[in-house]
């Protein structure tokens, strides 16, 4: 935390300095959330109810001429056994931006995977505690929120036919190791030689309604050891990602849905006994609306599902479909608080490390979560 | 039976027509550009982009700066739901998704016409809106011009 400091200190100080030209804009907010399920724990300890729900955001942009802008954001969580409030650098840019059709970023940027990978950890920017988790699992949050490279952008109309938003970028993911405690295997080492991708998203000349497709292409080199032995290996695995989107945003309505499939590899293994060379394809989907009903209750509905292999559907391990229900209170326009139940059957969505070692087929197939989330934002 | 319903129908259109009502809906905008500014009228579309900062440069060069008024202005109210088509909540659930994901902040925020209409002779390539009271009531001020919708 000390090491970020710094940045802190300084974007501060310069507050003062740049409130002639262009003021730098300060925004941030706090979340904590409430976990229980009636079964099976998810995400965190949840079967006996867990606080340990927590987001903290706080973020700096500057305009630093007509073309040329900077940001930086700072974030900590802590969600089961991930974050463990390590404050960490989100992202941080430089963004040159000579015109509509064409923008340039260089740093550490958001991926723009589906409609609404980037506002992930946004509780402020949606009614639902969690985004449909087949599409946006919380989980896998370090492997898809952010790369270290360049994003290439833009926008243009096109009359009648309505206009266009681009996004290219290439670079890499410096992630951390969580291995959850518990893990009978634990991932010693792992590295993101490369992340490409892109995202096209249509504004139809129906007002209201985008339409859009995501790419992504990744490479994953790990070594995982058993952890009750010194047996390990080390493995390759190439991913492919796309996802098929449609939004209609219309006064207080909202619809989305997505679908989409993963494709992984697991080539170059050391040790074929331990991680065999497999081609696994899994199958993402959902459909979510939200109506907001007034200023202070914006009520939600979800239905996801998720199938890891999509050549095995059967068995509760196999699937795992999330009915949920939401309503967001906004008790003022800096303060919200939300109330989210969900009905799931399956279990692919869990992990064994959480629950004692069970294997996913051990678990309960039918299961409810409930969850309560505070957020306050400016 | 007959007595009861007429009372009833002469509640709800008491209620109806009451002042808190009338006053509760939000009046009429009117969008103001920079007098230097070439642009006499403006698609929908092209304003919503503006709005949203999907679209940061006028047609005749130089970059556009918009201006919103406070969230619980009328004006800004009929100006989300007929201009972005969107509630302002909506809006704002819209700015907090670029905000936080570093994408781009939103317009700022000045709490009266008179702040609005300031702010756009200031700044030559800044478009604002105010309520059609306003400049009806004559206090509209050197420096800027109206621009009609299409």
């Amino acid at each position: 935390m000390r090491k970020y400091l710094w940045l802190v200190g300084l974007l501060s100080s310069g507050v003062v300095l740049a409130e002639e030209s262009s003021p730098i804009e300060a925004h941030a907010f706090v979340s904590q959330g409430f976990i229980k399920t009636t079964a099976n724990n998810f995400l965190t300890s949840s079967e006996k109810g867990s606080f340990s729900f927590t987001e903290a955001g706080i973020n700096f942009t500057k305009k630093l001429s007509e073309e040329l802008r900077m940001g930086a954001q700072l974030f900590v969580r802590n969600l089961g056994p991930t974050g463990n409030f390590n404050a960490k650098l989100d992202w941080f840019y430089l963004d040159y931006h000579p015109s509509d059709r064409f923008g340039l970023r260089f740093g550490r940027v958001k991926l723009p995977f589906g409609l609404y990978n980037e506002s992930s950890d946004i509780d402020s920017s949606r009614a639902a505690i969690l985004l449909p988790q087949a599409v946006y699992p919380p989980l896998n949050r370090d492997y898809l929120l952010a790369q270290n490279g360049f994003e290439v952008y833009g926008y243009t109309g096109h009359g009648s036919a309505g206009s266009l938003e681009y996004r290219l970028y290439g670079g890499t993911i410096f992630m951390g190791i969580s291995n959850t405690p518990g893990s009978t295997v634990v991932v010693s080492e792992l590295d993101v030689p490369y992340v490409v991708g892109g995202r096209l998203l249509w504004d139809t000349p129906i007002d209201g309604l985008r339409v859009g497709g995501t790419i992504q292409a990744l490479q994953l080199d790990t070594t995982i050891v058993v952890s009750s032995t010194t047996t390990s290996a080390s493995v390759d695995i190439p991913v492919a990602l796309w996802v098929g989107s449609l939004e209609y945003v219309k006064d207080d309505l909202l619809v989305a849905a997505e679908y989409g499939r993963w494709y992984a590899r697991v080539i170059n293994s050391t040790n074929t006994a331990l991680i065999p060379q497999s081609n696994v394809t899994n199958e993402r989907a959902y459909v979510m609306t939200s109506y907001r009903v007034n200023p202070w209750l914006q009520p939600a509905l979800q239905y996801s599902v998720f199938f890891p292999n999509v050549d095995r559907r059967e068995g509760r391990e196999s699937y795992q479909h999330d009915l949920a229900a939401t309503f967001r209170f906004d008790l003022n326009q800096f303060w919200l608080v939300k109330a989210e139940a969900h009905w799931m059957r399956g279990t692919a969505s869990l992990t064994t490390g959480l629950n004692g070692g069970t294997p996913l087929s051990g678990l309960t197939e039918s299961w409810g979560a409930f969850l309560l989330k505070t957020t306050a934002y400016f | 039976m007959a007595s009861r319903i007429r009372m009833v129908g002469l509640l709800v259109a008491v209620i109806i027509a009451s002042p808190s009502q009338a006053e509760d809906r939000p009046s009429g905008f009117v969008v103001i550009v920079n007098s230097q500014n070439p642009i006499v009228s403006l698609e929908r579309k092209f304003l919503a982009d503006v709005f949203f900062k999907k679209v940061t440069q006028w047609p005749e060069d130089g970059s556009i700066q918009p201006v919103d008024l406070r969230p619980d202005s009328p004006a800004r109210r009929r100006f989300s739901q007929e201009v972005l088509r969107r509630s302002v909540n909506g809006v704002k659930s819209y700015w907090q998704q670029l905000i936080f994901s570093g994408r781009d902040v939103p317009p700022p925020e000045l709490v009266s016409d008179a702040e609005v209409i300031r702010y756009v002779v200031k700044y030559p390539g800044s478009i604002g809106y105010v309520s059609g009271d306003s400049l009806a009531a004559g206090s509209a001020a050197n420096g800027i011009k109206m621009v009609s919708i299409k």
